[in-house]
């Protein structure tokens, strides 16, 4: 497994809750709960699900920008947790992230040549006039004029900065680039740019991406392999393609079936979850989708499912979904949808 | 052809600013069927919203200018009435939601009293007791669970659907002929899209509401609507029936649009057919064609004379000097 660049294992985050006048430590909320997975270099990973999930805590932990609970994460076989601080200093040049709004992580003070000549200065790296080299280069690998140094952030249209968001990233040439909805405030068109421009990248660099979002179409299109998380679990994971053409899980079944299709003459079942996520900070017994699942049964209130090698690089953590895709059971919802088609 | 519920003519608005009048809606003209569904698309910028609000009389003053244009209501001149005749319509006859409720809903009053405040403006005759009914019989029918016990919490109590649930159950406590909404699934997960996509399609099945569906989705919008208007930089590029707008887009900017969205049948990890380049700013627009300088047909003629929307075909129109070389 020595190819794998990074590995995650029982990967674990709670976020005290408090409350009361002496703040005492109330409960936790289960933000990330046991999840592993691992990444190849130049490989893309996608990670959905929706709001509260625990997607965006899963990278914020790897990066060490939330410490974690428990677990365990290693990168080129190191473990992270066991590096000192130098030692962690310069691998974290390997590792980059870019957020989903890059006006909240570009310092609006800052021209966008400092910006981008930061990473440089941080790593004790060239002369002033190599740095300043090295930045429109940048510049100009991500599409931006090379002029555009010596301008500020707010001169920038959205798309404009996620690509010098993107360069700040690729500055001290990471294996690693973790997208935190990068893509997903974009309108259609320049959201299309920036997915190209970031799988140019990864060709180029070889780079592994962590490509977390909840729009699983996009995700689809730039992934190699997809796990989908619900309250802080993996639970499936699954070739790109496979998952959306296949999923197993009967949330995975929902999420895709809830995608709107721009394509109006195409017509598919929907299978519309009843209710809201529960709250992390209880999670339900047993399955924590149980209670929005049409299939779940008496042991999927009591027993978790663990997340299970079911073949042809496909994990699924469901109780019951080799009934459900044999068709042997079937959910009330499916029930009433062949009810509205006859 | 029935009449439309509402029809607007050659609408034509913008804002003061500092670099002086900006016009943000250049003619622009659509009419709302009863019972049918018209989706407005476009991007970040494009005039869609504040088309909407022009139309509610909700335009920011006094840095909000409507320069011309009329706007119709069952044959009545809204844009001509004054400001009473407005406040009677808005919110009875055509009501809007938004895509943020958090903010639309006021934070320190309970949801009970928001709705029933909505109630004694559209049905001031009825004492207490009925209006609290008619509040709990507005949150069931928007799908709400528990619904008396719902009435006294805070809109922070409640989640993204739910408190959308709420701002529709409001916008339609005045069992309204037209509803305007503007990204009101944006902000949602896809799963609780789904779930208010499929109210507001029951909903409007119910009460053959006309609605104005806004949004930068096409997938949204090719679930949805029955009539589509693209809009770029302001102005209307092309006008269909949903079928038709997907099958056969004829301005380039719907057609580059369409492409840039990836479908599953599309090979994973290729490169996406884009519109390069970005919209102009609104101070640097082309003086013909606004899409001119990212259109891969564009020549002298569309940089210097606006193309007309014109009909190619029944209810399909089209703003393009070229758009016979898309049908190609």
């Amino acid at each position: 497994m020595s190819e794998d660049l990074l590995e995650v294992s029982n990967l674990v985050k709670y976020f005290p809750v408090r409350a009361g006048i002496f703040l005492r430590k109330t409960g936790n909320v289960h933000a990330v709960d046991g999840v592993s997975f691992d990444l190849k270099q130049g490989e893309t990973l996608g990670l959905v699900g929706e709001s509260g999930c625990g997607k965006s805590t899963v990278g914020r932990t790897i990066l060490n920008l939330l410490s974690m609970t428990s677990g365990e994460v290693r990168f080129e076989g190191r473990v992270l947790g066991d590096l000192s601080r130098k030692e962690w200093r310069s691998l974290r040049r390997e590792m980059q992230i870019v957020f989903q709004d890059p006006m909240e992580s570009l310092n609006a003070r800052h021209t966008i040549g400092r910006i981008l000549e930061e990473p440089f200065v941080i790593h004790g790296m060239g002369t002033p006039d190599e740095r300043r080299t090295w930045a429109r280069d940048l510049l100009e690998r991500v599409g931006l004029p090379r002029e555009a140094d010596h301008r500020f952030p707010h001169e920038f249209s959205g798309g404009q900065r996620q690509r010098i968001g993107i360069a700040r990233a690729i500055a001290l040439k990471p294996k690693l680039i973790i997208c935190d909805e990068a893509v997903s405030a974009l309108d259609v068109s320049v959201r299309a740019q920036i997915i190209n421009l970031l799988l140019e990248l990864q060709r180029e660099m070889k780079l592994a991406l962590l490509f977390i979002a909840h729009d699983l179409s996009v995700v689809r299109h730039v992934s190699d392999r997809v796990a989908v998380m619900y309250l802080g679990k993996i639970v499936e994971q699954a070739p790109a393609q496979e998952i959306y053409d296949r999923p197993r899980h009967p949330y995975t079944r929902a999420l895709v079936s809830a995608i709107p299709e721009p394509d109006p003459t195409r017509v598919r079942a929907r299978i519309v979850l009843e209710g809201d996520v529960p709250s992390p900070i209880s999670p339900p017994t047993g399955c924590r989708f149980h209670t929005r699942c049409v299939y779940a049964a008496q042991h999927c209130r009591e027993q978790l499912p663990q997340l299970e090698d079911v073949g042809s690089e496909r994990l699924v953590a469901c109780h019951r979904w080799r009934e459900i895709e044999s068709g042997a059971v079937k959910g009330a919802a499916e029930v009433k949808l062949s009810e509205e088609t006859n | 052809m029935s009449e439309p519920v509402l029809r607007v003519e050659a609408l034509r608005c913008g804002f003061d600013t500092e670099a002086g009048y900006i016009r943000v809606v250049d003619d622009v003209s659509f009419e709302l069927e009863a019972g049918g569904t018209l989706g407005l698309v476009g991007e970040s910028g494009c005039g869609k919203t504040v088309s909407a609000l022009t139309v509610m009389g909700l335009l920011p003053k006094p840095a909000g200018i409507v320069e011309s244009g009329r706007i119709f209501y069952r044959g009545d001149d809204l844009a001509a009435a004054d400001g009473k005749a407005m406040g009677r319509v808005r919110g009875r006859e055509i009501s809007m939601i938004f895509q943020e409720p958090m903010t639309a809903l006021n934070p320190v009053h309970r949801i009970g009293r928001q709705i029933v405040e909505a109630l004694k403006l559209y049905e001031p005759g009825n004492g207490k007791s009925v209006q609290r009914e008619r509040a709990i019989e507005l949150l069931e029918m928007v799908g709400i669970p528990a619904a008396r016990q719902r009435l006294r919490e805070y809109p922070h109590q409640l989640s993204g659907g739910m408190r959308q649930r709420v701002m529709i159950a409001m916008a339609l406590a005045g069992r309204p002929r037209v509803l305007i909404a503007d990204e009101p699934t944006t902000a949602l997960d896809v799963t609780v899209q789904a779930q208010i996509l499929e109210l507001l399609r029951s909903l409007q099945a119910q009460h053959g509401m006309a609605m104005l569906f806004i949004t930068h989705d096409l997938g949204v919008v090719a679930e949805l609507c029955d009539e589509v208007i693209v809009m770029y930089a302001g102005r209307i590029a092309e006008r269909a029936s949903v079928e038709v707008l997907f099958r056969s887009p004829l301005h380039p900017y719907t057609h580059g649009l369409i492409r840039s969205i990836p479908t599953p049948d599309m090979p994973a990890k290729t490169m996406l057919p884009v519109i390069e380049g970005v919209v102009p700013q609104l101070t640097e627009m082309p003086a013909g064609c606004r899409f001119s300088s990212r259109c891969e047909f564009a020549d002298d003629r569309c940089q210097n004379d606006v193309p007309a929307l014109r009909g190619s075909g029944t209810r399909h129109e089209v703003a393009c000097h070229h758009w016979e070389r898309l049908r190609e």
